[in-house]
């Protein structure tokens, strides 16, 4: 995907806090961050991180306590116009129950000033067009889901941010959201914010992620650099201790099982083979370990989440 | 502003609450005049009925607001129309996309073109079913009856009407703004307006015991001040009430009018302010 660097999302500080200041609860803290044009953004976190509040702050739902969110190089708040060059899909879909599919995105057209000619195509686009006349109540939380696409996209939006996408999807679906997403950046060079909590999703379809845990950023980069750092080699010797002593004074090493996860990248193998020879230590086995952002996602997030 | 007045339109003009609190006005009273007329319950004009007695009784409409069912009726529909966005979970889908004044705006305005267009064709529809009863019991109609005497004493109902509807949004809407839910929205109304007819019907008793307390809040809220604007339009005169130990209270129109215009403020725009500020979760 071509990514411009030019930011289309920029947020400086962000902070929420709920309640007083004093015993306030801290939602949201000093989240910065930037988006370029083009590019397709992860935003991860485990349960009560922060995501939707981050999320709401920038589409001007919640208030930010302290810190400023950038859109298009406009202040959120000292211009919210800017929002207009936005669409947004939060909690699968918010509808009027009451009406149909199709009326709903009439309202939401004439709420943002638009005429309604770009429906029937993006009902048809999101998989709609047949069902569009029946009221939402009646819609399964895919179809809202795929309803809320459709309204994130209605004004033809230069930023998508989606906050669960593919939740209520079933695999199809999840394909069919993953090559919109990819479409969205590639062919129309739109740029897309998502939040999810399927990391495999993420992986597949994001440039660069950020991680963020108890309200604040914790990693911050590209897919290919947050999997090369946590790279590794998985070691098979003998005796086991000796050779997690060996290497610990150079790399971190974990225990997984009789084997040792050592911290260390493909080019440092010749290094390990030598402290282990070194120390005395039978060398049985040597491979390459690589994490999936799946487990590198759980590293980064469980001991605060275990604390939690 | 007009788009988002189109899209509130839009989105409450087949809404169940706009059928039952809104056209419900004319739909009843032509279906009850309706039935009286075809079972003649409604009967011959009495002997005697002066042109003022039939316009009143064609103007019936302009004298729910001023009555507590009436006001219970109208916050009905401004607690759906206010906090069934947050039942909804909708005020997610359209506060990015237009400015929270814009949007509560929007709301006032169909509330009040709605409930006018309601309460003009229930007006037009009484006057016309009283007409139609008067030729089915060939009853005369009374000498003054004509299009300017009838627009005249309408156009004073209405404007009398005016206040309690601005006073029964405002309370509704500011509950559904700070209760966020349409049944405690309708309910702080309901409970409001109880308070305020309470202390205005049976402020002279109450303060026999409660002078204190009564008599400022008598003064104070706007029950006294919708009837004496009311009495001051239909009457030119100010309504009196007589408080034990011979207070009477007798209030002048600009008073009444400077206290009510205060009251649609505070209500109006503490819902304005409250929803600028408020965090949608």
């Amino acid at each position: 995907m071509t990514v411009n660097p030019r930011p289309v999302l920029e947020l400086v500080n962000l902070s929420k806090t709920y309640g007083r200041r004093g015993g306030g609860v801290r939602a949201v803290r000093d989240v910065s961050l930037s988006v370029g044009s083009g590019e397709v953004y992860g935003f991860l976190g485990p349960n009560g991180a922060g995501k939707s509040t981050t999320i709401r702050m920038l589409i001007g739902l919640i208030a930010p306590s302290a810190g400023e969110a950038r859109l298009f190089g406009e202040d959120l708040r000292a211009k919210p116009e800017v929002l207009r060059r936005v669409g947004s899909l939060v909690d699968g879909g918010n509808f009027y129950p009451f009406l149909s599919g199709r009326r709903n995105l009439e309202v939401l057209a004439k709420t943002q000033g638009r005429g309604a000619d770009r429906i029937e195509e993006l009902l048809d686009q999101v998989g709609l067009a047949r069902d569009a006349k029946r009221k939402v109540k009646g819609y399964s939380t895919g179809m809202r889901q795929r309803l809320g696409v459709a309204a994130a996209l209605l004004g033809d939006p230069d930023l998508v941010i989606l906050d669960e996408p593919v939740n209520g999807l079933d695999v199809a679906g999840i394909q069919e959201m993953r090559d919109l997403i990819r479409s969205l950046a590639v062919d129309r060079g739109k740029t897309v914010f998502l939040s999810s909590h399927l990391l495999h999703e993420v992986q597949q379809v994001c440039d660069r992620v950020a991680i963020i845990s108890k309200g604040e950023i914790v990693r911050e980069s590209t897919i290919a650099d947050l999997l090369r750092q946590d790279d590794g080699l998985r070691i098979e010797a003998s005796p086991t201790d000796v050779a997690e002593a060996a290497l610990a004074s150079r790399w971190p090493v974990e225990r997984e099982g009789d084997a040792l996860i050592v911290r260390a990248g493909r080019a440092e193998a010749p290094e390990v083979v030598r402290r282990l020879v070194g120390a005395g230590a039978d060398l049985f086995r040597l491979t390459p370990e690589q994490r999936n952002l799946e487990e590198v996602f759980l590293s980064i997030t469980q001991p605060e989440t275990d604390d939690a | 502003m007009l788009e988002a007045l189109s899209a509130e339109a839009l989105k409450m003009r087949t809404h169940k609450a706009t059928w039952f609190l809104v056209w419900m006005f004319p739909i009843a009273l032509t279906i009850i005049m309706l039935i009286a007329i075809v079972s003649g319950g409604a009967g011959a004009a009495p002997p005697g009925q002066t042109a003022a007695d039939w316009i009143e009784n064609t103007s019936i409409i302009w004298f729910v607001p001023n009555n507590a069912v009436g006001r219970y009726l109208i916050s009905a529909f401004v607690a759906v129309m206010f906090a069934g966005e947050y039942g909804w979970n909708t005020w997610k889908l359209i506060v990015p996309h237009r400015r929270r004044t814009s949007l509560i705006g929007a709301k006032y305005a169909l509330t009040i073109i709605l409930f006018s267009i309601s309460f003009v064709l229930t007006a037009a529809i009484t006057t016309g079913l009283t007409f139609l009863n008067d030729v089915v019991t060939d009853s005369p109609l009374p000498a003054g009856v004509g299009a300017a005497t009838l627009l005249d004493a309408h156009s004073k109902a209405a404007l009398a009407a005016l206040a309690p509807v601005l006073i029964a949004i405002g309370y509704a809407s500011l509950a559904a703004v700070l209760s966020r839910s349409t049944i405690a929205a309708l309910v702080i109304a309901i409970v409001a307006t109880s308070v305020e007819q309470l202390i205005f019907n049976f402020g002279p008793q109450l303060s026999v015991h409660f002078a204190s307390v009564v008599w400022p809040l008598y003064h104070a809220l706007p029950g006294h001040h919708i009837a004496n604007l009311a009495e001051w339009i239909r009457e030119g005169a100010a309504l009196k009430r007589e408080f034990p130990g011979g207070h009477v209270v007798s209030i002048a129109w600009t008073t009444s009018a400077a206290v009510l215009i205060a009251w649609i403020a505070a209500l109006w725009g503490g819902t304005l302010a409250a929803f600028k500020r408020q965090d949608i979760n």
